[in-house]
């Protein structure tokens, strides 16, 4: 866990020295001007525009189109890093940081792993929440996870390369209470650990259910999982 | 048999290199010189299977037939298309498509291609929005992909130009760009946790990068024949696609807020050439 902690720093440092790269993830280049306040503005008003985003579409967790463009304080505070073409400074870094710590909920039995097969489905389905033009029905299926868009995990299955490869998780970090807990903070909210990061808040966000993500932690933990062979 | 393939293989051959002869009338010439000048880059090169198929893309077929109907009388009105203002004049179809969106001061709007030529089916031959040749925007056999498909084709290999005098035009496409770093919804996505970065991989797919100019004039070549799907596809369609993975909300075709995106996306590709139309996983 330190140990990411220290890269983690130092890539942000790296990012700091560089100037004239991105913010790392998802924001502007650093040779951009920053947008107006008009143009700002303007964006507010279409994504909200009645003959725009259909507005009251339901959703599948209840709620309406309005409700998934509505940005909550992490999104806003994300988005302006995004537009200011600069890394994220120290204070908003630590903003960004309490708002996922206070979000963050534990198991009342603690953080236990769940079954890494169950773990595997989900890690590679990525059904749920989409709505437009085909809604996903979440009677028919349960939503999946998502994670190999943006991870290599098990190796028998290409996985994307947007976050950094997962393969031997838990043979590579073990399995201290340690590490349980930073894989679990992670996937419920990671901005804990990396402000303004491209990896989704699966908990907080009521993507994946607490046993869900018992199951997927397992699939990175468990030693019979296929992750770690 | 084997008569037949010895016989095909010189054939095809052949089309290939008289197409590279003929730039303008190419898109096949014009994505290889795009590989040629950026040879170690990972989203163009995976194009490589579909430049075999190039030539003889079905897309060109969507086009011929895109042709007749825009040459025919058709609607309520009986006329052709060819006195439809695509922004270059009636009728001039030359270099319209990469220009767009752009500002028409007679509906007082910035215009998408596709709501240009909704309007002109409209207005000038007649047709309701609910006739099924304006209503149906998706696949091959649609009317509107079919002349999307051969008024796009007439912009070929020329560098994309969207319009950004008017204050409208440099308004929504200023609110595009904003609207591409905007995150929101479920999985806190905006456009640039996919397309922020360059070489990074959706599972197999390799993203194009919105900074790297070489990569998004490929990305933002549509229509496109989609090889996964069969199908000719339009730049809403791929709108829709990655907002579809986004969560959010459907999308109206012909919006304000769909042009604002539509804007932004061209600005990225500004100066490079157009692959019209192109072929795509
Ligand atoms: C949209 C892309 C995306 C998705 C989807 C995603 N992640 Fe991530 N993930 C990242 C990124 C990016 C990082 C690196 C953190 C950073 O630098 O911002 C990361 C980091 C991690 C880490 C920490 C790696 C380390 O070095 O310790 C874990 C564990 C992880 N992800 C697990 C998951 C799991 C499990 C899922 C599925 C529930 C998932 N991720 C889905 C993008 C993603
Ligand atoms: C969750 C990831 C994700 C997000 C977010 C996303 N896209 Fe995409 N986008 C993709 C994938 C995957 C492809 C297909 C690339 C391929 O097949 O190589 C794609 C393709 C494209 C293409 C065409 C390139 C091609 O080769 O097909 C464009 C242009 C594009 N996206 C623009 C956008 C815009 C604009 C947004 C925001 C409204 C956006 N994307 C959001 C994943 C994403």
């Amino acid at each position: 866990m330190r140990k990411n902690i220290t890269i983690a720093a130092v890539v942000a440092l790296a990012m700091t020295t560089a100037g004239c790269t991105t913010t790392g993830d998802g924001g502007m280049s650093g040779g951009m001007k920053p947008p107006s306040a008009e143009a700002r503005a303007l964006a507010e008003k279409l994504t909200f525009a009645e003959n725009g985003f259909v507005q009251e579409q339901p959703m599948q967790e209840g709620g309406t189109g309005r409700d998934r463009l509505t940005q909550d304080e992490t999104q806003k505070i994300c988005t302006d890093v995004a537009l200011s073409g600069k890394p994220i400074d120290d204070a908003t870094a630590s903003k960004v940081r309490a708002l996922a710590k206070a979000s963050i909920k534990y198991p009342a039995g603690g953080i236990k792993l769940g079954d890494w097969e169950k773990g595997r489905v989900l890690a590679w389905s990525g059904f749920g929440f989409r709505t437009a033009h085909k809604p996903d029905n979440h009677k028919k299926r349960e939503p999946g996870a998502t994670c190999y868009n943006c991870h290599q995990l098990a190796t028998d299955r290409t996985g994307g390369t947007i976050g950094p490869s997962l393969t031997n998780y838990g043979k590579i970090r073990g399995s201290s209470d340690e590490i349980l807990k930073y894989a679990y903070d992670m996937i419920y909210n990671p901005n804990v650990t990396f402000p303004c990061t491209n990896m989704p808040r699966f908990g907080a966000n009521g993507v994946l259910t607490e046993q869900q993500i018992a199951d997927v932690m397992a699939y990175l933990f468990d030693p019979k999982s296929l992750v770690n062979k | 048999m084997l008569k037949k393939i010895l016989l095909a293989i010189p054939a095809a051959m052949f089309a290939v290199s008289v197409q590279a002869a003929e730039p303008s009338d190419s898109p096949y010439e014009v994505l290889t010189e795009l590989l040629s000048k950026n040879k170690d880059d990972l989203y163009l090169n995976q194009s490589q299977q579909n430049l075999m198929i190039m030539p003889d893309d079905p897309a060109l077929f969507t086009a011929e037939e895109g042709e007749a109907l825009f040459k025919e009388k058709r609607g309520p009105k009986n006329v052709s298309l060819e006195g439809c203002d695509f922004g270059k004049g009636p009728g001039v179809l030359k270099g319209a498509y990469v220009e767009m969106p752009r500002y028409f001061a007679d509906t007082d709007k910035v215009m998408t291609f596709e709501s240009r030529l909704v309007h002109c089916m409209v207005t000038l031959q007649g047709f309701d929005k609910k006739d099924k040749q304006v209503k149906k925007r998706h696949g091959s056999g649609s009317d509107m992909m079919k002349l999307t498909t051969y008024i796009a084709m007439q912009s070929n290999g020329m560098p994309w130009n969207s319009r950004l005098d008017h204050p409208k035009e440099k308004a929504l496409r200023d609110a595009g760009e904003v609207m591409f770093y905007r995150r929101s919804g479920p999985m806190d996505f905006n456009c640039a946790t996919c397309h922020g970065q360059e070489g990074k991989r959706i599972r197999a797919s390799v993203l194009p990068y919105i900074n790297n100019p070489a990569e998004w004039t490929k990305a933002v070549s549509w229509p496109a024949t989609r090889v996964g799907q069969n199908n000719v596809r339009s730049t809403f369609h791929r709108v829709r696609g990655c907002l579809y993975q986004m969560r959010y909300p459907n999308l109206k075709q012909g919006s304000e807020t769909a042009t604002a995106l539509i804007s932004f996306w061209t600005d990225a590709a500004r100066g490079q050439p157009a692959i019209l139309p192109d072929t795509k996983r």
